[in-house]
C-alpha cells in the first residue's frame, strides 16, 4: 500500500518488522537468554524488597529503609524500561524526550512530600493558624 | 537510515521522515504512556503528601497480611508479592511475544500472548480477592466515618501505635488510606483490564494472520509497551502502599 498522508510520508521502512531474524538463530537465542536474565534480576530485587519490608523495616531508621526501597524500585523501573520496552535501543534524543520529564517529575515528588511534612510540623508547633 | 539522520539537522528535522526513526504509532504510544505516567504519579504524590501530613497512618504489614485459602494465618505482604511476581512474569511473556514478532514467528507470538493474557487475568483475580477481603473487614471508599466499622480499626495499625494518636486520628487516617488505596489500585486495575482486552484483540488478529499479511508485528510491540507500562505502574504502587 503506497498511499500515505502528506504529513506522515512513507513509514513502511520504520516498522520494526525489518529486523528479520530466524527464531532459531544464535542471535535470537542470545536475546531470549538476556530477557530471562533480566527477569531473574527483577525477581531477586523484589524478594530483597519484601524481606526488608518484613524483617528490617521495624528496626532500622525509616529514612534508610525508604531510600533503599526507592533505589530498588528505580532500579526495577530502569531495567523494565531499558530492556523490556526497548527504550535503550532507540535514538538518544528520543530517550531524552522520555527521561527528562521523568527526572523533573522526581523534583515534583520531593517538593510535595516536603510540603506535606512541613504542614504537619507547622500544625504541631503553632496554635495560631 | 541512522547515518543519514546523523548527517545534518536539516535532513533529520526537514520533514518527510520520522526524526527518531520510529513510526508514528509507536511514538504516540510512548507519549500517551508519559501522560498516563503523570496521572498515576499525581495520584501517588497526593497519597504521599496526605500521608506525610498525618501524625498517624495504617501499617502496611498489618493491613495486608492474609492469603487466599489460608484463613487466619498471618502472612504479611505475601499475597501482594505473589501478585507482583505474576505481573512481572506476564511482562516477560509479553517481551517474548514481541521478540517472536521480530522473528516473524506467528506461533511463537500466539503462544506468548496467551500466557500474557492468562497472567493478566490471574492478576485481576488476585486483586479482586484482595478487595473483597478488605471489604469484609469494613474497608471501602468512605469507610470509618462517624465511628462506623470501628471494630476493624486496631487491626490496621501497628500493635505498638500511640493510643492517644490512635484514638483521635486513627479512623480518619484509615478513611483516607482506604480512599486512596481503592482509587489507585482501582485505576490501575482498570488499566490491567483494558490491557487484557487489547491483548485479546491483538491475539485474535495474530491468529487471523493480519500481521503476517501486513508484513510486520509492530502492533504487538505497541500493545507490549502499554502492558509494560501497566507493570511499571504496579511496581511503583506496590512500593508506595506496601513498602514505604
Amino acid at each position: 500500500m503506497s498511499e500515505f498522508s502528506h504529513y506522515e510520508a512513507d513509514q513502511s521502512a520504520l516498522y520494526s518488522g525489518e529486523h528479520h531474524q530466524d527464531a532459531n538463530s544464535p542471535d535470537s537465542k542470545a536475546k531470549v537468554k538476556k530477557i530471562w536474565m533480566i527477569t531473574l534480576y527483577l525477581t531477586i530485587i523484589t524478594i530483597v524488597e519484601v524481606l526488608v519490608g518484613l524483617y528490617v523495616s521495624g528496626h532500622m531508621s525509616k529514612m534508610y529503609v525508604n531510600s533503599g526501597f526507592i533505589i530498588m524500585t528505580i532500579l526495577k523501573a530502569y531495567l523494565i524500561v531499558k530492556v523490556f520496552m526497548h527504550l535503550g535501543d532507540e535514538f538518544k534524543n528520543m530517550i531524552l524526550t522520555i527521561l527528562i520529564p521523568l527526572v523533573l517529575f522526581v523534583w515534583f515528588i520531593i517538593a510535595f512530600l516536603m510540603d506535606g511534612s512541613f504542614w504537619l510540623w507547622i500544625n504541631h508547633h503553632f496554635t495560631i493558624r | 537510515m541512522s547515518t543519514v539522520a546523523l548527517e545534518s539537522n536539516k535532513k533529520v528535522w526537514g520533514g518527510g521522515q520520522s526524526p527518531f526513526n520510529l513510526s508514528y504509532g509507536k511514538i504516540m504510544m510512548w507519549y500517551f504512556l508519559m501522560s498516563d505516567a503523570f496521572t498515576f504519579g499525581a495520584f501517588l504524590i497526593s497519597y504521599g503528601t496526605t500521608r506525610f501530613f498525618s501524625s498517624i497512618w495504617p501499617d502496611a504489614n498489618s493491613v495486608f497480611k492474609s492469603f487466599p485459602f489460608c484463613g487466619d494465618m498471618n502472612l504479611p505482604l505475601m499475597f501482594v508479592s505473589l501478585m507482583t511476581f505474576i505481573l512481572i512474569i506476564s511482562s516477560v511473556t509479553m517481551v517474548l511475544a514481541v521478540h517472536a514478532g521480530h522473528c516473524r514467528d506467528k506461533n511463537g507470538v500466539i503462544k506468548w500472548m496467551v500466557w500474557t493474557i492468562i497472567g493478566g487475568i490471574a492478576f485481576l483475580s488476585c486483586q479482586a480477592w484482595e478487595w473483597m477481603h478488605l471489604h469484609h473487614h469494613n474497608a471501602w471508599w468512605g469507610a470509618f466515618r462517624n465511628g462506623a466499622g470501628a471494630e476493624s480499626l486496631p487491626h490496621f495499625f501497628r500493635h505498638d501505635v500511640d493510643p492517644v494518636l490512635f484514638a483521635s486520628g486513627g479512623a480518619d487516617a484509615a478513611h483516607k488510606f482506604f480512599n486512596f488505596f481503592f482509587t489507585i489500585t482501582g485505576f490501575h486495575g482498570a488499566h490491567v483490564a483494558s490491557g487484557v482486552v487489547l491483548n485479546i484483540i491483538i491475539l485474535l488478529n495474530t491468529i487471523n494472520g493480519t500481521y503476517e499479511k501486513r508484513g510486520h508485528y509492530e502492533m504487538v510491540e505497541k500493545v507490549g509497551l502499554y502492558w509494560h507500562f501497566v507493570d511499571l505502574v504496579w511496581v511503583f504502587v506496590f512500593t508506595c502502599f506496601y513498602l514505604l
